[in-house]
């Protein structure tokens, strides 16, 4: 499903922020991506969404290659994705709801067909009732809900979450991380970064550890 | 197709949805682009108006051809006899210089004037009114022509002034050429302008939006709706702001007109210029917009 041949990213700059990465990930696959701050983690996973495009090597999703997609292209490959960003880039000038439909609003769907998929979103991650606050209202950890929340309302074959237990303390942390074994149980593939290898441990599912930029066993 | 007209319908929504939530921001932005619009319009009337008259003034021009005092009558049956034939030429009369010192006498209606005077000082003269469709280059050969005659001691081509006034409407059309297209381009840049902050104001939904699959259509949509419904309505005000001041000015004009004899008033523009004026405003905003949007998109992948 998702596929790096020998993937480098040089950053304008000259910092290579990974290096020469060669991996695959099966379809309906869980893998946690570890490694220290500065590894490379998000570099990975924007990779991945061709929000950033390698400076050598090929990206494949779906066996497309996503770094040779034009402009055109590239917004239908993203609906497959589910995108959870390290700084949830959350829009506080509308409400929770709001938030949420946006993936919806994207592809074109009609209002009720919104309210029900928002609501179920809403309701998967533990939002219920909440919908018409504002973000900045919620909590850090309902803040992560709602992120996704966003992230699957559409429904995603797949789902890159950066870093969604940073700032949260253990019990909830392993809350949110059933809620992606979840995900994982309905068929998503998962990528979840966390710099916290110990919270992965429990699960005993692939980790691809990263050190400045390079796989480490 | 269902899902492209729903998308649309939203986009719309929101974009007057923003405008009814920020009256006063969108207010200025449609009063800039009726002024600018305003200007070329308005001149475009006054010309239209100033080129109705002077299609109905009569514009057979006339020529005078004065003779010298030692012309005999051979050579004055020389000049009568090529005026006749001359195709250029609708009529000629002779007037003699007595018959001309009667006529001013009658005109400035007393004999003081010419009391002191010994002799007639006119001369005789052939007043000749042209052909209409004679052209200006015809006219002025036939004025050499006749300049060169014997016994001719000079030839006045009166239409002068019909002429002047004809290239001065065309300079007018000129200028309002230039006009347009420095307004257009003024137009695209404030609208692209204008565009460009609502972009600013909603970046942040931009960014989400195109990292999670829109399309660069997607965000583009609702800003051109923004900049039609804003040349649409910018277009409507630039036409009242001239009919307002056409409302205005035409009691002065007409009477101004009067006074020289003349019925003349600016005319009101019809349904087919507003409709001309509205098209434009609309096209030239959302050229602005689609530019602005593209500028500002061309940072994503
Ligand atoms: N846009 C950029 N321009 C230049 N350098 C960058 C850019 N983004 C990241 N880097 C550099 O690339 C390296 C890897 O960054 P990345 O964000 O992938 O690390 P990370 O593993 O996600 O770290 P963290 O756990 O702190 O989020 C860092 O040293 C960073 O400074
Ligand atoms: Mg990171």
């Amino acid at each position: 499903m998702i596929q790096f041949q020998q993937v480098s990213k040089r950053y304008p700059g000259g910092f290579d922020a990974v290096k020469n990465l060669s991996f695959e990930i099966q379809t309906g696959e869980l893998v946690f991506l570890a490694g220290h701050s500065g590894a490379g983690k998000s570099t990975l996973l924007k990779l991945i969404a061709g929000i950033e495009k390698p400076s050598s090597g090929a990206v494949l999703v779906n066996n497309q290659n996503v770094s040779r997609l034009g402009r055109k292209a590239l917004p239908y490959v993203r609906r497959h994705l589910g995108l959870i960003f390290q700084d949830h880039k959350i829009l506080y000038d509308r409400s929770v709801y709001d938030n949420v439909r946006l993936p919806l609003d994207i592809v074109g769907f009609d209002g009720r067909e919104v309210k029900r998929r928002v609501l179920a979103a809403l309701d998967k991650v533990g939002l219920s009732g909440k919908e018409k606050l504002n973000p900045v209202a919620l909590s850090g950890g309902e803040q992560q809900r709602l992120c996704i929340a966003r992230a699957v309302v559409h429904r995603p074959a797949i789902l890159l979450a950066d870093e969604p237990t940073a700032n949260l303390d253990r019990d909830y942390a392993h809350d949110i991380l059933e809620l992606f074994k979840s995900f994982h149980q309905v068929g998503v593939t998962l990528v979840i970064s966390a710099h916290d290898e110990t919270l992965m441990a429990d699960y005993g599912r692939r980790i691809l550890r990263l050190k400045h930029g390079e796989f480490t066993a | 197709m269902k899902h492209w007209i729903r998308l649309n319908a939203l986009a719309l929504q929101r974009t007057v949805a923003a405008m009814v939530r920020h009256p006063l921001n969108h207010g200025l932005n449609l009063l800039v682009i009726a002024i600018a619009a305003a200007f070329p319009f308005g001149f475009y009337l006054l010309l239209s108006s100033v080129a109705a008259v002077t299609a109905q003034l009569p514009v057979e021009p006339q020529i005078s051809v004065f003779l010298k005092p030692a012309a005999g009558s051979a050579e004055i049956g020389g000049i009568k006899e090529l005026l006749a034939q001359d195709e250029r030429v609708a009529n000629a009369r002779f007037v003699a210089k007595d018959e001309a010192l009667k006529d001013l006498q009658a005109k400035v209606g007393s004999d003081d004037l010419l009391a002191g005077l010994t002799e007639n000082p006119l001369p005789d003269a052939f007043l000749v009114t042209t052909r209409s469709d004679a052209s200006a280059a015809a006219l002025d050969a036939l004025k050499t022509e006749l300049a060169g005659r014997p016994g001719v001691d000079e030839v006045q081509l009166d239409s002068a002034w019909a002429q002047r006034l004809e290239r001065l409407l065309a300079l007018g059309r000129g200028l309002l050429e230039v006009i347009v297209v420095l307004l257009a381009v003024a137009l695209a840049l404030i609208t692209g302008n204008a565009i460009r902050m609502q972009i600013l104001t909603r970046r942040d939904e931009i960014e989400v939006a195109k990292l999670i699959g829109a399309t660069d259509a997607f965000i583009r949509r609702p800003f051109m709706y923004a900049a039609a419904v804003q040349g649409l309505i910018g277009g409507l005000l630039a036409c009242g702001i001239v009919v307002t001041a056409l409302y205005w000015l035409n009691p002065a004009v007409t009477e101004l007109a009067s006074a020289y004899g003349q019925r003349f008033a600016l005319h009101l523009p019809g349904p087919l210029e507003i409709g001309a004026v509205c098209l434009v405003t609309t096209l030239l905003n959302l050229v602005g917009a689609w530019l602005a949007v593209w500028r500002h998109l061309r940072r994503f992948f």
